[in-house]
């Protein structure tokens, strides 16, 4: 199979990656960049483990072709501390104890920060529908619901 | 005694960073060094009989070291949890749609899987059979050359001819229960290595990893100390990651080919291939007086435990005992039929037959009130278990007083959500359900759990937990008994791999056991190190043990109240410096009285109970059939809170899994004749599908017996859900819905 030349910038990071075509954003991150904070729960969208922004959007990169990953930026849990302070989502999610067995945590993260990159005082409802794509199998959602409300209250304080 | 500094505080989870920055390692996020790629050939049949395996054309392919079948397992070809019934890799036949049959080891996924789809099975499809009951009947198709019943359990006490005739009224009522996936976010996975010294070394998503190495080395001839099992963290598992079966294979994989071989399930292979939730049919003959008194149950179940016993026998016997629900019944009969099909196998899941069984009875108790004219709570008031009652199995029913406290607390809940009104065009109902979900492994089987502690030279401590975190939060609450225990601060506490060749044996992370056992062995290991460290601190000092005494990580002088206490690490680094250790392990048993009874199969009874009770209030749009939770108030007593947070979240999380249990979920044969396999059809509960409140109130009736009165949780809040939304839909719409996952049309079409 004839490998394609791709760009993308991780985390604000540069990559020039050779690749067979067939393959997902979701794998390239996995297996190439080594950056596995994204799960692979079900390959086909239905899950949302995989969730990671793609220029600001929460898609789910098992179901984005590579090359129509390339040229654009990518954010996934690795870089949400990479100022050294962790984001007031991971905060929240620990302390108010969104996290049990943390498969679907990266991707609810992912998720809930495209949310309030985009609404940084969204009401329930909203953030309900911001979430509908990620399942979690352990908590039940309730302290997910609480710790984002928390996160979009943090973000106001800063 | 030391302080209760830590005991009930909301500590955060000892796993919570690593798992929200990404650092959290699962088994399919690493890959050990010259990690190779398996592929699964896998039965597309539900029953067949395997004529040829023909692997020529794949051995001939760049980039596949080897495809293995049944003929390359030098030891035990059939393994199994309770009955060796399963082939490691099936030959002659297959007996559900995704049995193993060979495995293909690859350098690269993308050729093991062309490799796999290459592999030639010629097969003969023969008549499969779906159903427990049909199973049962003569010219039946036979899955096991034995015949299909795996199991029968019998309860007799009383004499229920006698307790019919007393009854002034008899309902007769058949509830049908779905075959559930225990849907954990990560498939199954497992890594193996095999290294140059003969052994093995095997990674594992597992709740087991003792049974794991013990079931691998069965399959291999291997001892027990040529395999070392690690537990990488777990993605939730449910009972589902109590089977070993892709353990076996990876392992087998990188015995055979002496390399390291990588196994990751897809979500469809999850699906189809592992443990699910039995489904069945329970009938039952219940006799009441005109007061309510229940006189006597007449109880015959069917569970369907698909094409492997798995766990199925234990769950129908744990299933047989929570029938009669948490009721005195003075004459019960109780038969269950556990029953091979070529369904999905079913095992161990969250409840382990108690949810069946509570949909059934707690329904079953609506419609009898319904009949008598008598209020629900009320019926239940008048049957309930009283302390020094004792169940049907023979068992005295410890801390009966909850149940009549969770019911008082349920009944006020009740009343408030009856005065909520419902939304314009709907129409709203209230249900209430108790529950009662046992803990432990049941009787003259081996419950022991075992846990070492570790004084490092720099005076932390580091907990040798014998059992696997699987997302519930067992690490925490270890790390916090142990810190309590030893006065320290939890960060003070480290937790070992688990590593089968480095920490003890602390059994399977199930049957709403670990908090109990685990704290019960950590508080002894705990004084056990406490004493240990005074010992040597005496020998290093010169002094009599008893001039010592310990506090909060210091050994202090009693003879010499002016001197500065004494760092442990002071005493541990000395012992370092000499090559010494200080560490010490505790087991604890489960305790069984010299009154429980043995009349009955290993595995029964249990003697430890949990009880609570659920309300729920639903909204019933009734020319839709839709039914909208709207809020769940989950009554349990855990005995002691030791992590309000963590405990929340089991039951939030039960309750969720509950209501998709209630009203989404089924493992179902479709028209076409393949099961579902993907998550688009089987529907787990979604953000949108949990109710706008949930609210959770604990009970602390103190266990005796358990770690500062603590007893399990991890089950019992998933236990009632279901027949509290049958109950409320009943109080909304009038229609009884005996059958589950509740669909729009069952709703509709009884109106």
């Amino acid at each position: 199979m004839q490998l394609i030349q791709v760009s993308l910038k991780v985390n604000g990071k540069k990559y020039q990656l050779e690749t067979p075509p067939n393959r997902t954003l979701l794998e390239v991150l996995r297996e190439d960049l080594r950056l596995t904070a994204a799960k692979d729960g079900c390959s086909s969208g239905e899950c949302g483990a995989c969730t990671v922004l793609m220029d600001g959007k929460a898609v789910n990169s098992c179901l984005v072709l590579i090359g129509s990953a390339d040229g654009h930026s990518i954010e996934t849990v690795e870089g949400l501390h990479k100022t050294g302070a962790p984001h007031p989502l991971q905060k929240a999610f620990v302390e108010k104890g969104a996290v049990q067995c943390g498969f679907c945590t990266p991707g609810v993260l992912m998720a809930a920060k495209a949310l309030l990159d985009q609404n940084p005082d969204p009401d329930e409802e909203q953030i309900r529908m911001a979430l509908a794509g990620n399942l979690c199998r352990c908590t039940g959602y309730t302290k997910i619901i609480e710790a984002v409300q928390e996160a979009a209250k943090e973000l106001h304080h800063e | 005694m030391s302080e209760n500094t830590l005991i009930g505080k909301p500590e955060i989870r000892v796993d919570a960073w690593p798992k929200v920055t990404g650092q959290a390692e699962y088994v399919a996020d690493f890959s050990l060094e010259d990690v190779h790629f398996g592929y699964i050939v896998r039965s597309p049949h539900p029953h067949a009989s395997i004529r040829r395996i023909d692997p020529f054309k794949t051995l001939q392919m760049e980039g596949v070291l080897d495809v293995i079948t049944i003929e390359d397992v030098p030891g035990e070809k059939m393994v199994g949890d309770i009955i060796p019934d399963r082939p490691v890799l099936a030959w002659e036949k297959v007996r559900l749609v995704g049995e193993p049959i060979a495995i293909v080891v690859a350098i690269s996924k993308h050729i093991a899987e062309q490799g796999g789809k290459a592999v030639e099975v010629e097969y003969q499809p023969l008549v499969p059979v779906f159903d427990p009951v049909q199973a049962l009947e003569e010219g039946a198709p036979r899955v096991h050359a034995s015949g299909n019943l795996v199991s029968h359990i019998e309860v007799q006490d009383g004499d229920t001819q006698a307790g019919f005739q007393q009854a002034d009224m008899i309902l007769e009522e058949t509830f049908h229960v779905p075959r559930i996936y225990p849907g954990y976010l990560e498939p199954e996975a497992a890594q193996a290595q095999w290294n140059p010294d003969g052994s093995l070394t095997v990674w594992v998503s597992s709740q087991k990893p003792f049974h794991d190495r013990h079931l691998i080395c069965q399959a291999l001839a291997l001892p027990e100390e040529k395999v070392i099992v690690r537990v990488a963290t777990v993605g939730g598992a449910f009972g589902g990651k109590e089977d070993s079966s892709l353990a076996i294979l990876a392992a087998l994989a990188a015995w055979k080919t002496k390399t390291t071989v990588r196994l990751v399930n897809t979500r469809e292979e999850s699906l189809l291939a592992h443990p699910k939730r039995h489904s069945g049919q329970v009938h039952y003959k219940a006799g009441f007086k005109k007061d309510g008194t229940l006189v006597a149950m007449q109880i015959t179940s069917y569970l369907d435990t698909g094409a492997y016993a798995s766990y199925g026998p234990a769950v129908g016997q744990l299933h047989s005992e929570v029938l009669g629900g948490p009721y005195k019944v003075p004459n019960v009969r109780v038969d269950t039929y556990v029953v091979y099909t070529n369904s999905p196998i079913a095992g161990a899941m969250r409840g382990f037959g108690a949810p069946q069984a509570n949909f059934g009875t707690e329904s079953l108790m609506d419609i009898a009130a319904g009949k008598l004219g008598i209020h629900p709570i009320e019926l239940r008031r008048k049957n309930i278990w009283r302390p020094g009652d004792r169940s049907y199995t023979r068992v005295r029913i410890n801390q009966a007083e909850s149940l009549q406290l969770s019911l008082d607390v349920a009944e006020k809940e009740y009343w408030r959500l009856k005065n909520i009104p419902p939304a314009p065009g709907k129409v709203s109902g209230v249900g209430l359900s108790l529950s009662v979900q046992t803990m432990g492994l049941g009787y003259r089987v081996p419950d022991d759990s075992a846990h070492a502690l570790e004084w490092l030279p720099d005076g932390r401590v580091r907990l040798y937990l014998g059992a696997p975190e699987l997302g519930q939060g067992l690490m925490t609450v270890a790390a916090q008994i142990t810190a309590d225990a030893l006065g320290l601060s939890l960060n003070q506490i480290e937790i070992a791999l688990l590593d089968t060749s480095q920490v003890p044996d602390g059994g399977v992370s199930c049957a709403s056991r670990m908090t109990y056992s685990v704290g019960n062995a950590a508080m002894t290991a705990s004084r056990q190190l406490i004493q240990a460290l005074i010992k040597e601190a005496a020998r290093l000092l010169d002094i009599e043990p008893a001039l010592l005494h310990y506090e909060k990580g210091h050994i202090i002088r009693q003879d010499r109240p002016d001197l500065a206490p004494i760092p442990a690490s002071e005493i541990t680094s000395r012992l370092a410096e000499n090559g010494q250790i200080l560490k010490r392990q505790a087991v604890f048993s489960f305790p069984y009285g010299p009154e429980t009874p043995d009349h009955l199969p290993i595995g029964m009874p249990h003697v430890l109970f949990c009880f609570g009770a659920h309300v729920i209030r639903v909204e019933v749009d009734v020319e839709l059939g839709t039914v909208e939770p709207k809020e769940i108030v989950a009554i349990h007593d855990v005995g002691k809170i030791i992590n309000r947070a963590t405990l929340e979240g089991q039951v939030e999380g039960a309750i969720s899994m509950g209501l998709g249990y209630a009203l989404l979920e089924e493992m179902k044969l479709k028209p076409d004749g393949t099961w579902v396999d993907n998550l688009t059809e089987y529907l787990l509960p979604t953000i949108m599908d949990m109710p706008p409140v949930i609210k959770v109130i604990f009970l602390e009736v103190p266990e005796e017996s358990g770690p500062h009165g603590a007893k399990g949780i991890g089950e019992m809040g998933l236990t009632p859900v279901a027949s509290a939304v049958a109950n409320a839909i009943y109080d909304a719409t009038g229609v009884r819905v005996k059958a589950i996952p509740i669909r729009p049309e069952m709703i509709i079409k009884e109106k």
